[in-house]
């Protein structure tokens, strides 16, 4: 034990191979009179629950730390959803189903996703960065309807009818490999000293400019990766509805992030991932109450940010997401 | 040479003019008080020496360099450190993260590093760690480095300020109203500590104040401002019996 207590990232590793194989195995054992416990309905939810998971990490990056308020995540996702199906469905017309070509072509194609997700975040951000205030929501607001608007009517992308034809790529081990392998690098950034700059332009931007922090460049480059990753997470997801349409990113996609982002705990990598997690799967685990779920589902939203006004999570962070802190040695003066 | 030149400073806001022909020399290792009442235009030449704001006309050389137009972030590169009239620390953040910001800019690692967390990173987080508990220390509050900085005590926070402003090596540190707020004995310490600041780390020190005896009692030079005009200059004794000063701001029998 102790050694997982220095080795967090292990840690980290660790908790979601847990949680990958409790899911794994009750999706095989046949517990539910000869049927496994969690059928494909209930793997793909899950699948459903890790992508959003790192939306919404990524999401907290700039609205949870750096405390900026963008409001339209899902245009970034609708970028990189897009862009890695067009590479997929393109490239893999002749070369069929080999797994061989495949997974490369398609983690290829996510990045791919991802970096032009991030070169749309840069013009999104770049100009709107530099000035404070409410702004840069009223800009990403207009920039998730853009790029949903261009989509639909551009016929290349399926205009209106929506692009289908996508091969499934994605599956539980690739929806898991993505979040372990975003969360850490997220987790990672934050604690470092491009991190602790994050939090001092959250805090107070101009004492933070005042500390010698380029506060501009600084909040621009967060905005660019949590693009990067809202990219590659719309590549994922494409590959496993195998469907996509223009409306899945629209504002409304974006309002779902924030919810899970500010009822799980802006300030918090941990809030950002039992948010999603929680609020994605609920919906399902209500079925039984039909349509009173529409009820309860808001009625807990309310309840959350009444008592728990900083999200279920808070500040706290669960262990093994932590650095651990180094020991000091004691005062030599 | 001056280490800070200010040659006909004017700042405009709109028709409102908040400094009139500002000019003032700090040499190497003073410490210089400004003085006058309220909207006098103090900390507007704060703001305008840290970049805040462009001045509408003048110049400022500091260290040899002309620094107007330059951004706040790369004054306080050049040497320039401020405090805040109203503190302004990263209240969420612990006392020691509030310290490691100001060392941020000399991060030898990069973003990579970050994300990857590479030998280079855990390089550099040991050795600013090691700096800000060395800063802490000669502030008194390595008991306080985990503690959340919102949750410390007033006179804690001041010094916590001053620390941060300290942790970016200026040559110019400038203060802006550092005993607001603190009683007699508080304030007593802060002289002190002033004019250990200036031995120990060999810096320039301009302060505004308006507690007489601080000013009084740790300037070797004091300029009074009122309306945006400097109307008093000189040492401390000269500044005391200066009627104009007395008419403005300090009042009959102070």
């Amino acid at each position: 034990m102790t050694f997982l207590r220095t080795h967090r990232t292990l840690a980290t590793v660790i908790a979601f191979a847990l949680v990958y194989a409790v899911i794994k195995v009750l999706s095989i054992l046949p517990l539910n009179n000869g049927d496994p416990l969690l059928n494909a309905y209930y793997i793909q939810l899950i699948m459903l629950a890790g992508i959003n998971i790192v939306m919404t990490v990524s999401l907290g990056m700039v609205n949870g730390f750096t405390g900026q308020f963008s409001i339209g995540h899902a245009g970034f996702m609708a970028v990189g959803a897009y862009t890695s199906a067009m590479i997929t469905t393109v490239w893999l017309h002749t070369s069929t189903a080999n797994p061989w070509v495949g997974y490369p072509v398609f983690i290829v194609a996510i990045l791919a996703g991802g970096l032009l997700a991030a070169a749309a975040g840069y013009l999104v951000g770049a100009p709107s960065l530099r000035l404070k205030g409410d702004y840069l929501a009223i800009v990403t607001l207009s920039a998730n309807e853009l790029i949903r608007t261009v989509i639909r009517v551009t016929e290349v992308l399926g205009g209106p009818r929506g692009l289908g034809g996508i091969p499934k790529f994605t599956t539980l081990e690739v929806v898991f490999v993505f979040t372990i392998v975003s969360v850490v690098l997220m987790r990672n950034y934050l604690f470092s000293s491009h991190g602790r700059s994050m939090k001092a332009v959250r805090d107070s931007e101009i004492a933070a400019e005042s500390t010698g922090i380029n506060t501009t460049r600084q909040k621009v480059f967060v905005f660019v990766f949590s693009a990067f990753f809202a990219g590659v997470s719309g590549g994922v997801f494409a590959h496993l509805l195998q469907f996509i349409h223009p409306d899945n990113f629209s504002f409304m996609k974006s309002l779902e992030y924030l919810i899970y982002l500010y009822v799980g705990g802006s300030t918090s990598i941990s809030g950002a991932i039992v948010g999603p997690a929680i609020f994605t799967l609920l919906p399902e685990l209500m079925r039984g109450l039909q349509k009173w779920r529409l009820v309860i589902y808001p009625l807990i939203l309310i309840l959350t940010m009444i008592f728990r006004t900083e999200g279920i999570m808070g500040l706290k962070e669960f262990s093994f997401i932590l650095i651990p802190q180094r020991q000091r040695k004691e005062v030599s003066a | 040479m001056a280490l800070l030149d200010i040659q006909h400073l004017t700042q405009f806001f709109g028709g409102l003019r908040a400094v009139s022909d500002f000019n003032i020399q700090l040499e190497h290792g003073e410490i210089v008080g400004l003085i006058g009442p309220n909207g006098a235009g103090k900390t507007t030449v704060f703001n305008v020496v840290t970049g805040v704001y462009t001045p509408t006309k003048g110049t400022i050389v500091f260290d040899g360099q002309n620094i107007v137009g330059r951004k706040t972030y790369q004054i306080t590169q050049a040497g320039i450190a401020r405090t805040f009239q109203n503190i302004r620390l990263f209240s969420k953040s612990s006392v020691i993260d509030n310290i490691k910001i100001a060392y941020h800019f000399r991060m030898p690692y990069g973003n990579t590093d970050a994300f990857l967390h590479t030998r280079k990173y855990w390089q550099g987080e040991q050795l600013v760690d090691d700096y800000a508990i060395d800063i802490l220390r000669l502030f008194h509050l390595e008991g306080h480095a985990e503690d959340i900085s919102g949750s410390l005590p007033y006179g804690a926070q001041r010094r916590l300020e001053i620390a941060r402003a300290l942790a970016t090596k200026p040559k110019l540190l400038i203060l802006d109203e550092p005993a607001a707020g603190m009683n007699p004995a508080e304030a007593d310490q802060l002289m002190e500590m002033i004019h250990w600041l200036r031995d120990k780390f060999d810096l320039t020190i301009l302060l505004i104040e308006h507690q007489m005896r601080v000013v009084m009692g740790v300037c070797e030079r004091i300029k009074v401002m009122d309306f945006g005009e400097t109307i008093c200059e000189g040492v401390p004794e000269y500044i005391r019996n200066d009627p104009r000063v007395i008419e403005a701001y300090l009042g009959k029998g102070a």
